[in-house]
């Protein structure tokens, strides 16, 4: 099976508008909504293409459902699959740690052998620090529905335009 | 910044099930009793004071899972009460603090509610001066590492606190001296209802302070049990393996209001209010030992029927425990002085060559720092070569006791008391002598440390005892104005739990100095500093000389007036009881030497025989402690009065730094000559 995933909380607001914008940017085709909170191993096995939503929580955390699925996440072999991540995060509340969530989680599928997909330039944004940043890129795409939600629409779009490419 | 690279000793698939079971009990004990602890106040049983932890349990579980009991010494701030139980601390010690029992272990019911210790493990008393506790970490950590013990100070505080200028003072002064000691910042985002961004514009308030040089600082996820586990370990690894401080800030959410005397509803939203309880740390561990196949259902609902049946029973014995009694309130003020055998009134008949006062202040130091190796000294300009103290009252000791026992101090008055207090918090064999300022009246920042440590003896009902002597060159004729004239001790005598001593001659100035480096117990030494080297203060000094506390000298026998004084004025008062004794009177001059304790019945013998009081000191009339002097001389020998009480003191102004200013504003001869003059008209 070749499936694109798109796993987010399906209990966020924000996070999962932007969800169903990257799902509607997709066309609606080949492409799963699983809820990240009801989440288990299986679903990572049984596919080869994923979207994961890692919004920022507190000063620079995952939230609950991904920290408490790591663990078992460390275990897997996730060579020959792909992943992009996306997350919510505010620059200007929080910007010593703006979208950090992203970078954690990413840096976690690294380590299982994960390809990364769906890295941005960084320009266009302002933060002090961000975990997700490296060098002149963010290893996803983070969003900030606080400050710049006008930008939200036409980030995704591009974004999903890239994903259509690297995920082949 | 780059974050530390924090090893994983600890995770939900490694740790052992014992571990694992021993931790959850503590977190589901612990979170009932901070459920239950409001119904107390509700029910008008005690526990006015609660400030609940939830949100704060990963952290205080890993803190307290860290300490070692009888080795490490800990310092924890209102809010941890789980760290209290990890550290060992029985549910029914718990509530015998909330409800304020005579057996509670903390304070007898001496100090506030949710204000956890237990001295005799090293869980140390603190003051509700938050954040203050990290100068006494500090001072603590100098004698584990002096002594060269492997252990470490903690200090728990939160984020607000961290805005006091003390909290700097500690990590500075932990970084300069490379200490073992862990400061945790507990993160809830608020200091009752202020909002971090009101308190500094860094979020990660840790961060304020990567400029320091030596210090480590980490932060972790003080929801989580494991990410604080492993934050603690390493932590302890760093201080006790590379002897560096480290600055630990967990993130943590505070599900509840800061107190019971609070309201989060008036300024967090429902929203708010949720999410916080989302992220409650007992619901995340449990959820994990479930998921990961550590624990069932089952055997984590019978951890909860033993945690209740313990809190049912712990509950039963904390309400029939006894109450303090109210005769109870004079025990541990202070503790009893060192008793002089050889000078028991501390006075002496030695004959031979005079010394200067400032030569009998620094040869009894060092006479006694060779007596006790525990004996240590600091203080601003203290310690360079030949300097020692702005007037040199230390020279030479940091040549003789070496640059460990005698050091100079930043330039920081509450760092240099609170570590005092902190340094003898490790035994009690310890005496520490502080030159608390330059001069007394720079002496004021200070004052934070001095009052918590006036407290100290009394709150923990006598379980800790600072064993400090303060010393401060003090007073005027200088011309020095302000900062440098004044005298302090009007306002440090309505401190109970210190004792205040103010000599006018060497020989009492160094047995006063010997009895209280001897003794247990906060003693303050006001040394005037015009005197240091003038001859008219010099005396014979024999070696081993001693002056017990609240034994006043007479220094000139009279039957007209009692005089009474001390410090500079007692030879201000000596000089015009000459002059006035060549004019057919005869006054006794009274040198009261120790003003607390205060030598009552040497006061009142002598009122007795002369009927008229003349009470004369340097500092002002107005708010003077002459003013208490009055007061028990009306309260107790109004009787014997032939005249009202007469007092001469300084002008109700600051000390002018103009010689003619000065001169103008403090007492002189003439003035006690003419004061005495009017008296005796009556």
């Amino acid at each position: 099976m070749s499936n694109k995933v798109i796993i987010y909380s399906f209990h966020t607001q924000k996070s999962k508008k932007v969800a169903e914008k990257i799902i509607e940017a997709f066309g609606n085709e080949n492409i799963v909504a699983v809820n990240a909170e009801e989440l288990t191993s299986e679903i990572f096995e049984k596919n080869d293409h994923f979207i994961l939503s890692a919004p920022t929580w507190f000063d620079g955390e995952l939230p609950n459902y991904w920290d408490e699925f790591i663990p078992e996440l460390e275990d897997m072999d996730l060579s020959n699959k792909t992943f992009a991540v996306f997350g919510l995060g505010d620059q200007q509340g929080y910007p010593e740690n703006y979208c950090d969530a992203i970078g954690i989680l990413v840096e976690v599928l690294e380590k299982c052998g994960a390809t990364i997909v769906g890295k941005i330039p960084a320009g266009g944004y302002t933060f002090e620090s961000s975990r997700a940043l490296r060098g002149d890129h963010f290893v996803g795409l983070p969003l900030d529905q606080e400050n710049q939600a006008k930008l939200t629409g036409e980030r995704v779009k591009r974004w999903v335009e890239q994903l259509k490419i690297e995920m082949r | 910044m780059n974050e530390l690279e924090i090893p994983r000793i600890y995770s939900i698939k490694t740790t052992d099930k014992e571990t694992l079971r021993k931790w959850l009990y503590l977190m589901i004990i612990g979170r009932a009793i901070d459920d239950k602890a409001p119904n107390y106040l509700k029910q008008a049983i005690g526990w006015s004071y609660h400030a609940p932890y939830a949100g704060h349990d990963g952290i205080q579980l890993a803190v307290g899972y860290h300490f070692e009991k009888n080795k490490d010494h800990i310092f924890l701030y209102y809010r941890e009460m789980l760290t209290a139980m990890a550290c060992g601390m029985t549910a029914e010690e718990i509530i015998l603090n909330g409800i304020s029992k005579a057996t509670d272990p903390s304070s007898a019911g001496r100090h506030m509610s949710n204000h956890f210790a237990k001295p005799e493990w090293n869980i140390h008393s603190v003051s509700s001066s938050t954040g203050n506790h990290t100068l006494h970490a500090v001072g603590v950590a100098r004698a584990i590492k002096y002594y060269g013990e492997k252990a470490v100070a903690i200090s728990g505080q939160g984020e607000s606190s961290v805005s006091e200028g003390y909290v700097y003072e500690a990590f500075n002064g932990a970084d300069k001296e490379q200490l073992p000691v862990i400061f945790v910042i507990q993160d809830n985002g608020y200091g009752i209802s202020v909002p971090k961004k009101d308190q500094t514009a860094n979020r990660k308030v840790a961060n304020n302070f990567i400029g320091l040089k030596h210090t480590r600082i980490i932060h972790c996820n003080g929801k989580d049990v494991f990410d604080s586990m492993n934050a603690m370990a390493e932590a302890k690894r760093i201080t006790i393996e590379e002897s560096k401080p480290v600055i630990l800030q967990a993130n943590c959410v505070r599900i509840h209001s800061h107190s019971n005397s609070d309201d989060h509803l008036l300024y967090r939203n429902e929203m708010e209010r949720n999410y916080v309880q989302d992220y409650d740390p007992l619901g995340k561990f449990r959820r994990l030992l479930v998921r990961y196949n550590r624990f069932s259902e089952a055997e984590i609902e019978e951890i909860e029927q033993e945690a209740r049946a313990e809190l049912k029973l712990a509950h039963k014995a904390a309400m029939s425990a006894p109450d303090p009694s109210p005769e109870s309130i004079y025990d541990f003020v202070l503790p009893e002085p060192y008793v002089s055998e050889i000078y028991p009134d501390g006075l002496h008949n030695e004959h031979g060559e005079k010394k200067k006062l400032i030569t009998g202040l620094n040869e009894t130091l060092k006479a006694e720092f060779r007596h006790n190796p525990d004996t240590f000294i600091w203080g601003q300009d203290m310690a360079n070569k030949d300097k020692g103290g702005i007037f040199n009252v230390s020279k030479g000791l940091q040549k003789e006791f070496g640059e460990k026992r005698v050091f100079n101090a930043p330039i920081a008055e509450d760092f240099i008391m609170g570590t005092a207090n902190g340094m003898s918090r490790y035994n009690d064999k310890i005496r520490v002598v502080v030159e608390g300022a330059e001069f007394a009246d720079y002496f004021w920042p200070a004052m934070e440390q001095y009052v918590d440590t006036s407290h100290d003896y009394w709150r923990s009902n006598g379980k800790f005892s600072p064993n400090i002597v303060i010393r401060l060159a003090s007073g005027g004729y200088i011309g020095g104005g302000m900062y440098h004239s004044q005298n302090i001790e009007g306002s440090l005598a309505s401190i109970p739990g210190v004792r205040i001593v103010y000599p006018s001659f060497a020989d009492d100035a160094a047995g006063l100095l010997r009895t209280a480096m001897r003794s247990r117990g906060l003693t303050m030494i006001m040394e005037p500093k015009a005197l240091y080297q003038d001859p008219k203060a010099a005396t014979v000094i024999p070696d081993d000389f001693e002056v017990p506390f609240g034994k006043a000298r007479v220094r000139k026998e009279g039957k007209d007036i009692t005089v009474l004084t001390y410090g500079n004025t007692t030879h201000l008062c000596i000089d015009a009881a000459n002059k006035l004794e060549h004019e057919g009177f005869s006054l006794e001059v009274i040198d009261l030497r120790s003003l607390v304790p205060l030598d009552e019945e040497t006061i009142l013998k002598s009122v007795e025989k002369t009927n008229k009081v003349l009470i004369v000191h340097e500092d002002k009339v107005f708010g003077g402690f002459g003013g208490e002097l009055a007061a028990i001389i009306s309260d107790k020998a109004f009787n014997l009065l032939d005249a009202p009480i007469k007092r001469v003191g300084s002008t109700f102004t600051p000390v002018g730094f103009n010689r003619i200013l000065e001169k103008a504003i403090l007492p002189n001869a003439e003035k006690i000559y003419k004061a005495a003059k009017d008296l005796l008209d009556y």
